[in-house]
């Protein structure tokens, strides 16, 4: 609840101080509607990976690879139009099927061999960039893309961005998953007492398989929008975005140490950072230091300490507060 | 005569509600091996933790060597020359043996040379006076167990310990190292210091001690030199307690048999040969030991640890369950014996713990229904009377007997075939207690085939229509539900009756 009052304290505050009117009397900066629907379009990529992790932190784990895995699967969408000469929706397809190999690599490795998911996936996160890297020797960037698919990241359908709709989709479909179908319930025991899931005969290790499969394909559909966003296909597409998207799960109220957590909590979180991010680049003072992206990332990491110490804040006080005097 | 060395009087400790110790005296001399026997919970932990410093009694005066210690603390017994070797030493396993000894010997400050070579000589010294054949440069991984507690010996006499206090030293031990130990233990007692043995073998108790004394319930039923005492008073003194509980009268016809167990075992968890049969409407008692593998039992069972050899009839007919999912699918419920950790979730709210095992059934296509859901465990709550705020209040907020209902009714909304019940009054007040006494029973008259394994002397006899003992791993005798506490714990001790 906190951070829905910080978001609109957040958005007021930009849209006083980062909207200015230019020479010509036009109104520009944070407060038109094409900067809201640019703040829309750039949390949607992030606002994916974000969505991905939610059920993983549910079930106490973490998928660092996301964000590389968004970037080879940029790429392996480019080579499959561009090299394989396959048509888009094809090209598509094949490229969520290598999203959910991918995540099944990590699922295999955290259920089957019982490795930690923050080792597994710091594994995955060096491995998906550097496949990246070695499929576009570094070089290559496929672009020229059909207006057909730029439709996708550039346009808009029905008044939105193309691509809010999909993140709205997805956003939904993890919320059902979580909050209206047993599988979230599952989730939720396996973060709080694992062994507590195992005795009640859950399928531990399929729903900690989904999870990561699950973000697999999550993270390819971030891929096919970056792309479409973009008009162009390069290894480090994405690069730190799934700090980013920790941080807005995490912002969202879901801890990390599992069980406890919401999806529109972190729709939430997605959306206080890409505010944040979006306003500073059009207040004037950070304009002129050209430092949005510096201030950006201070203020998101104080945001995050800031939101986290005030959710143990409570529990802290009246720890001491009862706490006996010692004898 | 010389004060003792270790004098405890009006001893009085209490968890919460549960008297752990409720005044006993108890003293040890020099030279002399004392033993302290009494059944799973009596207070044998609770008295051994107190003299170690660990817990603080309630009342009571702790004199060591004459003089009164008001506040023990680990780090005072410690000086005081007080060592404990437990059954799984606590040593260091990628360290020397060297390294082991000066860890708990030395403090030196941070920054310092070390004299390796000194303490090297130090734990050869040590090792060679209790007559240890192990290099001070081993791993202590390397090491077998009873190898370690000769470490563990080697520090408490690095340490200049005159108590040592001995928990079980030789459950995991085999004749020829048991030997060793003996030796180790008399000479100690040669060099003057007092031990306190605490064992459940009674012919061990007999080979090594000098006095015996008998806890039962917190209290100090006596003590007596070994010499003047035989096994049979032994376990008289153990069990000797009138029933203070009345226990619902149990159902006379059991019906046809569910589970069938034909030379079942697990090597991984040290379970054998057990051959058991349980009927529906029957309630079959599993009594034993700490550590006799009737818990191991149930989770073979459960599909936890699935069998290696043997067969499991379910009706008749073989199963195999490979998994708690398994178990469940065939109708096989478990209510842990630990339910904070295994039985409840306890920051999930109790409907979510009590449908946790049928989303399959409440939830058909994997839908949440929060109204059935809140129906079915309000029925729950009636039924079993679950003490709570409501459905939604979280497993954490509920008492102990409570979180216990909340797993019970957990397993009983799977509609099971045969239930285990693991220690299901383990830390449960009176009240609750008898309730889930008579539920038990109740479960039983519908024609439940229910597996009580329980410490609890009087539950096992009062509730059991059969009951069977473990001890070391495998199934040995099956008494009928009159068998008398006598009979039970001897058969438990590996005693002829």
């Amino acid at each position: 609840m906190l951070l829905l009052y910080v978001l609109v304290a957040e958005w007021l505050f930009f849209y006083w101080a980062g909207t200015t009117t230019n020479r010509r009397g036009v109104v520009v900066g944070f407060g038109t509607l094409d900067r809201q629907f640019d703040i829309l379009r750039h949390s949607c990529e992030i606002g994916l990976l974000a969505l991905a992790l939610t059920p993983i932190i549910l079930t106490a784990g973490i998928d660092l690879s996301v964000g590389s895995l968004l970037g080879l699967c940029a790429i392996l969408f480019g080579k499959f139009w561009h090299d394989g000469g396959l048509s888009i929706p094809v090209a598509i397809a094949l490229t969520l099927g290598c999203g959910a190999l991918a995540g099944g690599l990590n699922a295999v490795l955290i259920t089957a061999l019982r490795l930690p998911p923050l080792i597994v996936t710091l594994g995955t996160f060096s491995l998906f960039r550097g496949l990246a890297e070695a499929i576009t020797r570094g070089a290559i960037t496929y672009t020229d893309f059909p207006a057909s698919f730029l439709f996708l990241g550039q346009e808009r359908w029905l008044g939105l961005p193309t691509q809010a709709w999909l993140f709205a989709g997805v956003a939904a479909a993890v919320w059902v998953l979580v909050h209206r179908m047993t599988f979230g319930r599952g989730f939720r025991a396996i973060g709080f007492s694992p062994e507590g899931a195992r005795y009640a005969g859950l399928p531990v290790a399929r729903r900690l398989a989904l999870v990561y499969v699950l973000a697999g394909v999550i993270s390819a559909m971030a891929a096919i929008i970056y792309t479409a966003r973009l008009g162009q296909a390069k290894a480090d597409a994405g690069t730190g975005y799934e700090l980013f998207a920790i941080t807005a799960v995490v912002l969202g109220g879901t801890s990390i140490f599992g069980g406890a957590g919401s999806v529109h909590g972190t729709l939430l979180g997605v959306a206080a950072i890409a505010v944040l991010r979006n306003g500073l680049a059009c207040m004037p003072a950070v304009m002129r230091m050209n430092s949005a992206e510096e201030m950006a990332g201070l203020l998101t990491g104080a945001l995050l300490l800031v939101a986290l110490t005030a959710s143990v804040l409570p529990q802290i006080l009246s720890h001491y507060r009862s706490r006996p005097h010692p004898a | 005569m010389a004060a003792p060395l270790l004098e405890l009087r009006e001893l009085a400790k209490s968890f919460g509600g549960a008297r752990a110790l409720r005044g006993v005296d108890f003293d040890l001399h020099a030279g002399e091996v004392h033993a302290l026997l009494g059944e799973n919970g009596a207070g044998k932990s609770t008295l051994i933790k107190i003299v170690t410093g660990a817990h603080h009694p309630d009342r009571g005066t702790i004199r060591i060597a004459g003089e009164t210690v008001v506040h023990l603390t680990p780090a005072t017994a410690h000086a005081l020359g007080i060592a404990c070797i437990y059954q799984q030493p606590a040593l260091f396993p990628d360290l020397t043996v060297t390294e082991n000894i000066a860890l708990r010997l030395d403090s030196d400050p941070p920054v310092r040379r070390i004299n390796w070579k000194a303490r090297r000589e130090r734990a050869r010294g040590l090792l060679a006076r209790i007559g240890a054949d192990i290099s001070p440069e081993a791993e202590v991984r390397a090491l077998s167990m009873p190898e370690q507690q000769l470490v563990e010996i080697a520090c408490a006499l690095g340490a200049g310990a005159r108590i040592v206090i001995m928990d079980e030293p030789t459950a995991s031990l085999t004749q020829k190292e048991q030997e060793l130990l003996f030796a180790v233990v008399r000479e100690l007692r040669a060099s003057g210091v007092g031990v306190i043995y605490i064992s459940h073998r009674l012919e061990e108790i007999f080979a090594l001690a000098d006095r015996v004394t008998v806890l039962r319930d917190g209290e100090s039923v006596g003590t007596n030199a070994v010499s003047e005492i035989d096994e049979a008073a032994l376990i008289r003194m153990m069990v000797g307690r009138e029933m203070t509980q009345i226990y619902p009268p149990g159902e006379a016809s059991p019906g046809d048999l569910v589970l069938a167990l034909r030379n079942l075992g697990c090597a991984a968890s040290g379970v054998h040969g057990v051959t058991l049969d349980v009927r529906a409407g029957e309630v079959f008692g599993l009594a034993g030991l700490v550590g006799a593998g009737r818990t191991e039992l149930a989770r073979i069972l459960f599909g936890l640890t699935p069998a290696d050899c043997g067969e499991i009839l379910l009706n008749g007919r073989p199963v195999a369950p490979r998994s708690p999912l398994d178990a469940v699918a065939l109708g096989i419920a478990y209510v842990p014996e630990d339910r904070r950790r295994h039985g409840v979730v306890l920051e999930l709210p109790i409907a979510h713990n009590m449908t946790m095992a049928i989303h399959r059934q409440v939830f058909r296509g994997a839908w949440l229904r929060f109204g059935a859901e809140r129906l079915l465990a309000l029925e729950f709550i009636r039924d079993l009377a679950v003490k709570c705020p409501g459905p939604e209040a979280p497993g954490s907020s509920l008492s102990g007997g409570n979180q216990q209902k909340v797993s019970l009714a957990r397993w009983l909304a799977t509609k099971p075939r045969f239930l285990i019940l693991d220690e299901p009054t383990q830390g449960v007040d009176v009240g609750a207690k008898s309730e889930i006494h008579k539920i038990i029973r109740r479960l039983a008259k519908e024609g439940l085939a229910v597996l009580l394994i329980s410490s609890d002397l009087p539950e096992v006899l009062g509730m059991s229509d059969r009951i069977g003992i473990m001890r070391g791993g495998t199934l040995t005798v099956v008494l009928p539900g009159n068998a008398d506490a006598h009979a039970v714990m001897s058969a438990a001790l590996g005693q002829k009756p």
